[in-house]
């Protein structure tokens, strides 16, 4: 017997939601808007300090015009259309534009039916997930859209010898089954939380195409039921798309998109100011985004991320394996003026893992960290290193001395290293700086080869579920800290299985506790997440909690010139 | 003559093969695979990472993986790149290359039309103050970083006054920037080349006897000194393909411009390690074959060089 | 091509080398050299350097590695050239990084110059087999891409100064190489180096004394040229985050760290650039200057 299920009160229970492919592909994701900054501001003293978003009113917008084609600037190589290459956002951008899900999160972190009728019926036991497709949308080359081709995407990721890179988000999936053209039934092994973000949200393709030309080739040539099909893909130039006539949703206004890669972020801003560019998908530097947000011509969209901008420290590392220097370090750092100064103050000092976008999931009572020098000189001479006669700290012939790497050419992030290097050497603690290919950093971290580094990343709120095994765990595949610590597998664990929210709430409270008190990383901000758009461009939504989100809401923009 | 082309010919391969090993295997030392880049963030077990890499052949043994790659090249495949998941790097390159060659070419014409008259006058009125002021300037030239030049441009051309693109490769506008800040260092190059064999040429004996005929200055410098002024031209041309990526990749990186710096820049990035494999080698033959049409056209230009 | 007529000397002047020959010889060098006014100014210019770099603690007016302000500060009175991107002296960098440049740009020179005589002299002198093999490695020097060399060499060793330098060292000496190797190729067979070898001198003693003093000259004017590539090659490195790292104060490191600000703050870029470019122009004229002094034929 199946029942249907409230899939938005199962959304606001875990609420705020958000998908994991966000904070995937930006290292970044975010969100804010006005909604949650009232919710954030009523809550506690944790509200974001950020600058507060712009709020709109479409109806000013004036009546949709047709044709135009929407420049977006990126800035690196669009290097695949496949759907299970959204990873990076400038892919994902132009993806999105091309296919469809049967359900999408939207930019304000709702989930919506889209080649499904309706959100999918659920069984009691939640392991049949029941979708009524919609029926009559076209796929571009004229074929119609049908269980078969959900069945074969779906089949196509837990295939092992497709080895595909979202193979993870189907562990669970048992069986895909498609008993008439228009209904879809998911069986699952077990009951699985996150299925509408994982599972029912990733994009459809034709099967009839995709078998036959497979995917390497499709990832150039990709069909879909998409508003735009493609044009033109010149992967290191610029990728096209242009209006799907038969889309299911009506024509887009739009005639094209067009998404150019421009690496230089400074040139990307100049590309918005003379107009070259409508909007740029990936951010600009924290000054050109102040300046260009406070500039009438653009339309801003301030989110706020999930992820923490922090120092991954390797906690195995001898001269950082004693939880005090850790602590010191935090203590001997002044974060509000990194903030202040490097970001110019987009972005609100970490706690811990988590950021206060995770509503009740974040803990605010946790050990802080003020600026206090003296406090860490006192923990470091507690922990026996004694000031050098070089400003450098030594202990057993040691130096407290470590490498930092950075992203290569990581123009926004390298000023922070350079400044906490300052901070670090005041109280004797010695932090080398040199710059590696991100490749590198994350294959040495995960290896335990690395001291530290410096990014961001999301130690849980994927689709704003606050476990993250993968970053905290002992055996985790992106513990980047070498961190072991008996009692947060223990919590992680306990975590999963926890059904009732309250005592969900207090374990992942516990975690942020520990992950404070033991500091395996430096938790230095949560940033504010920028998108400008030209105010030529008409028809953007109202107010967004997720910046890449908006993207996908193109085929209702149009431009006015 | 032959016999000699022959050998050059055989040595070359000995040091494209030198080089194409040793950049492997040095790639081989850094750690990091273009898996970690595919991946991302997303959430995997070791076991998919592994599958992943057994998928794009990167379990196997360095060796294996060269010289499976170095056969494949001899049937004209050059492998495939994993960032752009299965895409022949090939076709990447045939991409890539037209639009820097194009840059180069533009450039190098604009430089030799402006540079060589400018190095010729500087060596015939040597020591005179437009001596003393374009090497100055040429100086300049090679000192101001290119990227700085670069913005600078696009600062005053495109944003202030609006008149050229900051970035792209559409139209024939969008040539002018990249192609200015490629010729100024060029140009500083070519026109100091070109100074210094006018006034070794004009130093000759054959000169100063032409000179001492009652010869004018200008008869002299066209007859018999414009001649060596080529020279510089194709040391310049040896040297251009030699720096073609040093020389290119900022501006490519800055305008925007998908030619091979960036890709080879990326993919160095992304460890993507058969695109690197492929443009190191092609650059490799391309500077063996350049060095070799120099000396040939040095020979042929200046009858008193030897071929050795 | 070069200043092997003018040096050219008879097998007993050679073997029986005075210190009085050699001092004439240099004096009439810098007599030439004065003559050319651009490379005076350059020598000018490196001396003032030098000395800026020596005395680097008592010009400067802050720390060059201490935040003594807000980020991107422009320039005030207080700051003459304004703080950098995180709130650092730029002017006190500047005066710091006439020493890194210098060591940089003199240390690497200084080591491809040894590397490529070293190679260049022994490929050119022994001939033959160890000729072949020698070149072929100065070609496939030549033709590496210096780029992925930099990148992996930076990645494999610890950040630091003297990392930089031996890395730009070992892979620029090949112009110096081929430059000697020509010259030590053409004095092989000169009657002198024939007699010396006919009377048992040892091939050490004979390139050290006969041969390397006939190539100073070119390798003089590659060097002087050569400090200023290094130092816009240290530049183009940091532009790619495999320069000098900071704190330490390089001027690549600092033009690179500018690039983002280059709209709101220009003061962080430009000050360093132009150190570049004024360092990179004395070097290079001064090289003119050696070029001209040093090559006999283009005497007036």
């Amino acid at each position: 017997m199946a029942r249907s299920v409230d899939v938005l009160a199962l959304l606001r229970q875990a609420s705020p939601v958000t998908r994991r492919e966000i904070l995937k592909r930006a290292a970044l994701g975010g969100i804010s808007g006005p909604a949650l900054m009232a919710m954030l501001r009523s809550d506690a003293s944790a509200a974001p300090a950020g600058p507060a978003p712009r709020l709109r009113q479409r109806s000013q917008d004036g009546e949709p015009v047709q044709g135009g084609t929407l420049v977006l600037t990126g800035h690196q190589e669009i290097a695949s259309l496949s759907p299970d290459d959204t990873g990076p956002t400038v892919h994902w951008v132009m993806i999105t534009q091309i296919h469809n899900a049967l359900v999408e999160m939207d930019e304000n972190l709702q989930f919506n039916p889209v080649l499904a009728e309706s959100l999918p019926e659920v069984s009691e036991d939640g392991l049949t997930y029941t979708f009524k497709l919609r029926q009559g949308v076209k796929f571009h080359d004229g074929e119609e859209f049908t269980s078969e081709d959900v069945k074969y995407t779906y089949e196509w990721y837990m295939n092992p010898d497709n080895a595909a890179i979202n193979a993870a988000d189907f562990a669970m999936v048992e069986a895909v089954e498609a008993p008439d053209p228009y209904t879809v039934i998911v069986r699952m092994k077990e009951p699985y939380a996150p299925f509408l973000a994982r599972v029912a949200s990733k994009f459809i393709v034709p099967a009839h195409y995709h078998s036959q030309v497979g995917e390497t080739e499709y990832k150039g040539k990709p069909i879909g039921t998409g508003p735009f099909k493609l044009k033109e893909w010149r992967p290191a130039e610029y990728t096209e798309v242009e209006a799907f006539e038969d889309h299911f949703r009506g024509r887009p206004h739009l005639d094209a998109i067009r998404e150019e890669v421009v690496p230089e972020p400074s040139v990307r801003a100049i590309g918005l100011e003379t107009g070259e560019a409508h909007s740029s998908v990936w951010p600009l530097t924290p000054e050109d985004n102040i300046r260009l947000a406070e500039d009438s011509n653009f339309v801003v969209f301030v989110t706020s991320a999930f992820a923490v901008n922090h120092f991954p420290l390797n906690n195995k590392l001898p001269q950082l394996s004693d939880k005090r220097v850790r602590q010191a370090m935090m203590y001997a750092i002044d974060r509000e003026t990194v903030i202040d100064e490097i970001f110019q103050g987009a972005a609100v000092v970490a706690t811990s893992n988590l950021s206060p976008a995770m509503g009740d999931f974040y803990n605010p009572n946790v050990k802080e960290y003020p600026y206090d020098p003296d406090q860490a000189n006192a923990l470091l001479d507690e922990a026996g290193w004694v000031m050098g006669s070089d400003g450098v700290r030594e202990k057993d012939g040691m130096k407290l001395s470590f490498v930092c790497t950075t992203i290569t050419g990581d123009q926004t992030r390298r000023p922070e290293a350079e400044l906490v290097q300052q901070y670090l050497k005041e109280v004797g603690i010695d932090m080398q700086l040199q710059e590696a290919p991100v490749a590198t950093i994350l294959e040495q971290l995960r290896k335990g080869e690395m001291d530290a580094s410096l990014f961001n990343w999301t130690y849980g709120g994927d689709y704003a579920d606050p476990d993250d095994g993968g970053t905290l765990r002992s055996d985790g595949g992106s513990n980047f800290s070498q961190f072991q610590n008996a009692r947060v597998d223990e919590l992680l664990d306990a975590g999963l299985r926890e059904i009732d929210r309250e005592k969900r709430i207090a374990i992942y409270h516990e975690i942020q506790e520990i992950i404070a008190e033991e500091v395996p990383f430096l938790f230095i901000s949560y940033w504010d997440w920028y998108n400008i758009f030209s105010s030529k461009v008409k028809g953007l939504p109202e107010s967004a909690l997720v910046g890449d989100q908006i993207y996908a809401k193109a085929y209702q923009w149009w431009i006015e010139e | 003559m032959l016999r000699y082309i022959t050998i050059r010919l055989l040595q070359g391969v000995v040091v494209i093969f030198l080089v194409s090993i040793t950049s492997f295997i040095i790639m081989q030392l850094a750690p990091g695979d273009p898996v970690d880049i595919l991946i991302g963030e997303q959430q995997i077990t070791p076991e998919q990472i592994a599958a992943i890499e057994r998928k794009w052949g990167l379990d196997r043994p360095w060796y294996v993986q060269y010289f499976t790659w170095l056969g494949n090249v001899f049937t004209g495949d050059f492998g495939t790149s994993v960032v752009r998941t299965g895409q022949p790097v090939r076709e990447m390159i045939f991409e890539a290359a037209p639009q820097t060659i194009k840059l180069n070419l533009l450039s190098l014409i604009v430089s030799m039309l402006i540079a060589i008259p400018i190095g010729v006058l500087a060596a015939v009125k040597r020591y005179s103050l437009f001596d003393y002021g374009s090497m100055v300037g040429a100086t300049l030239g090679i000192a101001l970083p290119n990227y700085w030049i670069g913005l600078m441009l696009i600062i005053v051309f495109s944003l202030k006054l609006g008149w050229l693109p900051p970035y792209g490769s559409g139209s024939w506008k969008s040539y002018i920037l990249p192609v200015a800040v490629l010729a100024s260092q060029e140009m500083a190059i070519l026109a100091r080349l070109s100074r210094g064999t006018t006034s070794e040429a004009l130093s000759q004996d054959y000169v100063t006897t032409a000179r001492a005929k009652g010869l004018r200055d200008r008869t002299v410098v066209t007859r018999h000194v414009v001649r060596n002024a080529l020279l510089p031209v194709v040391t310049m041309i040896g040297y251009r393909i030699a720096f073609l990526l040093s020389g290119t990749i900022v501006v490519e990186t800055i305008f925007a411009w998908p030619g091979i710096g960036q890709l080879f820049f990326n993919s160095i990035d992304r460890m993507d390690y058969q695109v690197v494999q492929a443009i190191v080698l092609l650059l490799a033959t391309l500077v063996v074959v350049a060095n070799l049409v120099t000396d040939l056209v040095y020979a042929y230009i200046d009858p008193r060089i030897r071929v050795r | 091509m070069s200043i092997q007529a003018a040096t050219e000397e008879t097998p007993a002047q050679a073997i029986l080398e005075t210190g009085t020959a050699r001092r004439s010889e240099w004096s009439r060098v810098w007599r030439r050299f004065k003559r050319y006014k651009p490379g005076l100014a350059g020598a000018t210019l490196v001396i003032a350097l030098i000395f800026i770099a020596i005395f680097a603690p008592l010009i400067a007016p802050y720390s060059p590695t201490e935040k003594v302000g807000r980020r991107a500060t422009p320039p005030s009175a207080e700051f003459w050239l304004g703080l950098d991107e995180i709130g650092r002296d730029v002017l006190s960098r500047l005066i710091f990084g006439t020493r890194v440049a210098l060591i940089v740009g003199i240390g690497a020179m200084a080591i491809a110059l040894i590397i490529g005589v070293t190679i260049g002299a022994v490929a050119g002198y022994f001939g033959g087999t160890v000729d072949l093999a020698l070149s072929r490695v100065i070609d496939a020097l030549m033709a590496f891409p210096l780029l992925a060399l930099l990148i992996t060499l930076s990645a494999l060793f610890e950040p630091h100064l003297r990392t930089v330098v031996i890395v730009i060292g070992v892979t620029v000496w090949a112009s110096y190489a081929r430059v000697v190797r020509a010259e030590v190729l053409s004095l092989r067979e000169r009657d002198y180096v024939i007699a010396a070898r006919a009377i048992g001198a040892r091939s050490p003693r004979i390139i050290a004394r006969h041969m390397l003093p006939n190539v100073i000259g070119p390798v003089i004017v590659l060097a002087s040229l050569d400090v200023g590539s290094i130092i816009i090659l240290e530049s183009a490195l940091s532009f790619l985050g495999l320069g000098v790292q900071p704190p330490t104060p390089s001027w690549g490191g600092m033009l690179s760290a500018g690039r983002s600000l280059m709209r709101n703050a220009p003061h962080i870029a430009i000050a360093p650039g132009v150190a570049i470019t004024l360092t990179v122009l004395a070097f290079n004229l001064m090289g003119d200057g050696l070029r001209d002094a040093l090559d006999p034929r283009q005497r007036e």
